[in-house]
C-alpha cells in the first residue's frame, strides 16, 4: 500500500489508538505529578520545603517506592501468564518479620537478606505447588496461604508486642536501616536501586526472553500452549517463586526502613500490586502486559497516596484507594476492549 | 454421574440405590457432617465444657452474621464468582443506618448530627445503600466482565472507604432513638437467642428452598456449569448474575443493619475480614468455584466446623493470633479432603 493510503481513515485511527495505549500511562502520571505539585501552592513555594517535589519529599516517595516496584514488576509477568498471587503481601511480611528477627539476633545484614531471600522462594514454591500441582483456584490457593502466611508472621512476633523490634539488652542493631535509608546515589538508598535492577532485569525478561513468550503464550491461550509443548506447570510454578522472592526483597526492605519486623506490614500489597498492572494496562486474562508499564503504574501509586496523605484527612484514605482501583478497572477495560475476548 | 455408574450402583442392591440417589452435593455435605461431628468430638475430649448445651447452642448460632452473608456469597461462587465486598457492605450499611437515624443538628460535634429521620426511612435508606454497592459489582462484572475478584476488591474498599469518611474513621453512636436497638437486641421468647438467630435460621431455610426448588434455583447451577451453554438456551445470563449481585448486596445489609442494631453504633470497622469468613465457610462446605456444586446447607456446616474450630483454639487458650493460621490450614485440608471423597466417590 502506498503511504496516502497508509496515512488515511482507519490506519490512523487505529495507529492513534496504539499510540494512546502506549503513551497513557506516562500523561496520567504527568498529570499527578503536575496536580500534587500546584495544589498547596499557596502554602509552599515551588521545589521548596513541604512542596510535593521538594528534593526531600521526592527522595521520601522513592524510599518508600522500593517495596511496590520490585514486587509488582513480578506481578505482572504472573498475572501475563493468567494467574493471580492474593499472598504477596503477607509473604512480605513473614519475610520483614524473619529478617528483623535475624537482624536482631546477630545475624550479619547478608545472612539474613539471604535467609529472607531464601524464604521468599520457599512461600512462592508454596503457592505454585497449590496452584499448579494440585490444580486448586489461583484465588482460593493463594487466599488460604494468604491466611497461612499472615498466620505465621503473627505468631512469630511474641504476644503483647505489635513487631519484632528492640528488646532490653537486645536493641535493634543501628545499621539496619543502612538498606532502606542510607544514602548510595543521589541521596537513593541500596534498596531503591535493587528494585531498579529487578524492574530492568524483568523488563528484559518479559520482552526479550522466552520465559516472557511462554508467559504470554500461557496466558493467551493455555490449551495451545501447551500443544506447542509449553509446559505451563513448570513455567508458572517459576513465575510463582519470582514472585515469592520478589516479596521477599520487598519485605527485607520495608523492615529495614521501619527498623522492626511488623507482621501487618505488608497488607493491601497485593491491592497495590494489582492496581499498578490494571493502570499499566495488562489484560486481566493475561497475554499481554509491560512490565516496564507496571512500574509507572506502581509509581503513580506511590505519588497518589502520598500526595493525598497531605491534601485530604486520613479516613478519607480507603475511599481514595478504592476509587484509584475501580478507575483503573474502567481504564483498563477501555484499553483492552479491542483485544477479542475468548469464551 | 453417568448412566453406566449408575446402572452400576442400581445392580449393588438396596443400599447401593440409595447411595446412587444421592446426589454429589448431598454427600459431600454428609460428608463435611461427619468430618464436623469428628472435630467436634476430637475438641470434647481436649477442651472442658465443650460438650455442654449450652456451647453447643453457642456453636451453632455465634457465627449467625457469616451465614447470613454466606448465602448470598455461596449462590455467587456456585455460578464462579466472588464477592469480597459484603464485609465494606455490612460496615456500610450499619454506619449509614445509625447516621440516618441521628438526631439532625443538635450538636456542635460532627458526629453527632445525622438525618434526623424515621427508623424506617433509615432502614430503607440502609438497604438502598446494600443494594448499591451490589448494583455497581454487577456492572462491572456483568457489563464490563472485569474478573469478579478485582471488582469486589475494590469495592470493598470503597464501601469501607465510605463507611469511614461517614463516621470520620471512629463510630456514630450517639443522639440514636431508642428504637435503633431493639433488632439486635431481642430475644426470642423462652430462649437466649437474639431476633437475628431466627433471621438467619429464616434466610438459609428460604435460600435451601431457592436452590433445590425453584427454577432461579436451577439457573444458578447452570450457570456456574457452564455459562454458555445456559446463556445459549434461553437463559438470560447477565439478569441473572445481576440479581445475585444485588441479593449479595442485601443480604450485608440486612447483616449490617443488625449488627449495627446490637451494638447500638455504626462501627466503621466492622466485619473487618468477614468477606474472608463467608468465602472459607463456603469452601468448607465443598462449594466448588468451577462447575456450579456446592449447597448452601454445606455451607452451614462450613459455618459450624469453623465455629467449632476457633471455639476449640479460644478454649485451649490459643491466642487469637493463631486464627488466621488454622482457618488457612482447615480450609486447605477440606479442599484436598473433598477433593479426595469426591474422586474416590466417582472412582
Amino acid at each position: 500500500m502506498s503511504a496516502t493510503e497508509l496515512s488515511s481513515g482507519p490506519y490512523r485511527e487505529a495507529a492513534l489508538r496504539v499510540a494512546v495505549k502506549n503513551l497513557y500511562i506516562y500523561v496520567v502520571l504527568l498529570l499527578i505529578v503536575a496536580g500534587f505539585s500546584l495544589v498547596r501552592l499557596g502554602e509552599v513555594e515551588l521545589f521548596g520545603p513541604g512542596h510535593f517535589l521538594s528534593p526531600d519529599s521526592l527522595i521520601n516517595m522513592l524510599r518508600t517506592s522500593a517495596p511496590i516496584l520490585t514486587v509488582s514488576s513480578a506481578f505482572t509477568l504472573l498475572m501475563i501468564a493468567g494467574y493471580i498471587d492474593l499472598s504477596v503481601g503477607s509473604a512480605m511480611s513473614l519475610t520483614a518479620v524473619i529478617f528483623a528477627l535475624l537482624v536482631r539476633e546477630g545475624a550479619p545484614f547478608a545472612l539474613a537478606f539471604a535467609a529472607a531471600a531464601a524464604l521468599g522462594v520457599g512461600l512462592g514454591a508454596l503457592n505454585g505447588f497449590l496452584v499448579m500441582r494440585l490444580r486448586i483456584t489461583p484465588v482460593i490457593a493463594t487466599l488460604v496461604t494468604l491466611s497461612l502466611y499472615k498466620g505465621s508472621a503473627l505468631l512469630i512476633v511474641p504476644s503483647g508486642l505489635s513487631a519484632i523490634k528492640g528488646r532490653p539488652g537486645r536493641p535493634m542493631p543501628a545499621w539496619i536501616n543502612d538498606y532502606s535509608r542510607a544514602e548510595v546515589l543521589l541521596g537513593l538508598p541500596w534498596a531503591f536501586y535493587i528494585a531498579l535492577l529487578v524492574i530492568a532485569a524483568l523488563v528484559v525478561v518479559q520482552r526479550r526472553t522466552l520465559v516472557g513468550r511462554y508467559a504470554a503464550a500461557i496466558g493467551g491461550n493455555r490449551t495451545a500452549a501447551e500443544l506447542s509443548g509449553i509446559d505451563p506447570v513448570r513455567w508458572v510454578w517459576g513465575l510463582y517463586v519470582v514472585v515469592g522472592l520478589c516479596a521477599a526483597l520487598a519485605g527485607a526492605a520495608r523492615a529495614s526502613y521501619m527498623s522492626l519486623g511488623d507482621p501487618l506490614s505488608g497488607d493491601g500489597m497485593e491491592l497495590d500490586c494489582i492496581i499498578a498492572v490494571l493502570l499499566g494496562g495488562t489484560a486481566f486474562a493475561g497475554g499481554e502486559g509491560s512490565v516496564g508499564k507496571t512500574a509507572v503504574g506502581a509509581l503513580i501509586i506511590v505519588c497518589v497516596t502520598t500526595g493525598l496523605m497531605t491534601v485530604i484527612p486520613a479516613f478519607w484514605q480507603t475511599f481514595a484507594k478504592g476509587s484509584v482501583l475501580i478507575g483503573a478497572v474502567a481504564l483498563n477495560q477501555l484499553l483492552t476492549r479491542d483485544r477479542p475476548k475468548l469464551a | 454421574m453417568t448412566s453406566e455408574a449408575m446402572t452400576a450402583r442400581a445392580e449393588m442392591g438396596p443400599s447401593g440405590a440409595f447411595a446412587a440417589k444421592l446426589s454429589n452435593e448431598s454427600f459431600l455435605s454428609l460428608f463435611m457432617v461427619g468430618v464436623l461431628l469428628a472435630l467436634f468430638a476430637v475438641a470434647c475430649v481436649f477442651v472442658p465444657n465443650f460438650y455442654l448445651p449450652r456451647n453447643v447452642i453457642n456453636l451453632l448460632t455465634n457465627y449467625w452474621y457469616v451465614i447470613i452473608l454466606g448465602i448470598g456469597v455461596t449462590f455467587l461462587l456456585v455460578t464462579g464468582h466472588f464477592d469480597m465486598s459484603v464485609g465494606g457492605n455490612v460496615a456500610l450499611t450499619g454506619v449509614v443506618c445509625a447516621w440516618a437515624c441521628q438526631a439532625a443538628g443538635t450538636s456542635p460535634n460532627e458526629l453527632a448530627n445525622g438525618l434526623g429521620l424515621p427508623y424506617g426511612a433509615a432502614l430503607a435508606l440502609a438497604l438502598l445503600c446494600a443494594a448499591g454497592v451490589g448494583a455497581v459489582n454487577a456492572f462491572f462484572i456483568v457489563r464490563l466482565k472485569v474478573p469478579s475478584i478485582i471488582v469486589t476488591l475494590g469495592t470493598m474498599m470503597l464501601s469501607r472507604g465510605l463507611a469511614q469518611v461517614i463516621t470520620r474513621g471512629a463510630q456514630r453512636n450517639t443522639s440514636l432513638p431508642d428504637v435503633f436497638g431493639v433488632l439486635g437486641n431481642t430475644f426470642l421468647p423462652g430462649t437466649s437467642l437474639k431476633v437475628a438467630v431466627l433471621i438467619m435460621v429464616l434466610l438459609v431455610a428460604a435460600a435451601f428452598a431457592l436452590e433445590r426448588s425453584t427454577v432461579a434455583g436451577r439457573i444458578t447451577y447452570l450457570i456456574g456449569a457452564n455459562a454458555e451453554a445456559a446463556r445459549l438456551s434461553g437463559i438470560k445470563v447477565n439478569r441473572h448474575l445481576t440479581a445475585l449481585y444485588l441479593l449479595s448486596g442485601l443480604l450485608a445489609g440486612i447483616t449490617g443493619i443488625l449488627l449495627a442494631s446490637e451494638f447500638k453504633a455504626g462501627v466503621s470497622s466492622r466485619a473487618s475480614g468477614y468477606e474472608f469468613d463467608a468465602l472459607v465457610i463456603a469452601l468448607l462446605g465443598g462449594v466448588s468455584i468451577s462447575g456450579g456444586f456446592g449447597s448452601v446447607l454445606g455451607m452451614f456446616v462450613g459455618a459450624i466446623i469453623l465455629s467449632v474450630v476457633t471455639s476449640a483454639a479460644t478454649g485451649l487458650l490459643l491466642s487469637p493470633d493463631w486464627q488466621f493460621t488454622l482457618k488457612g490450614v482447615v480450609t486447605f485440608l477440606a479442599i484436598l479432603a473433598q477433593r479426595f471423597a469426591l474422586d474416590r466417590r466417582r472412582a
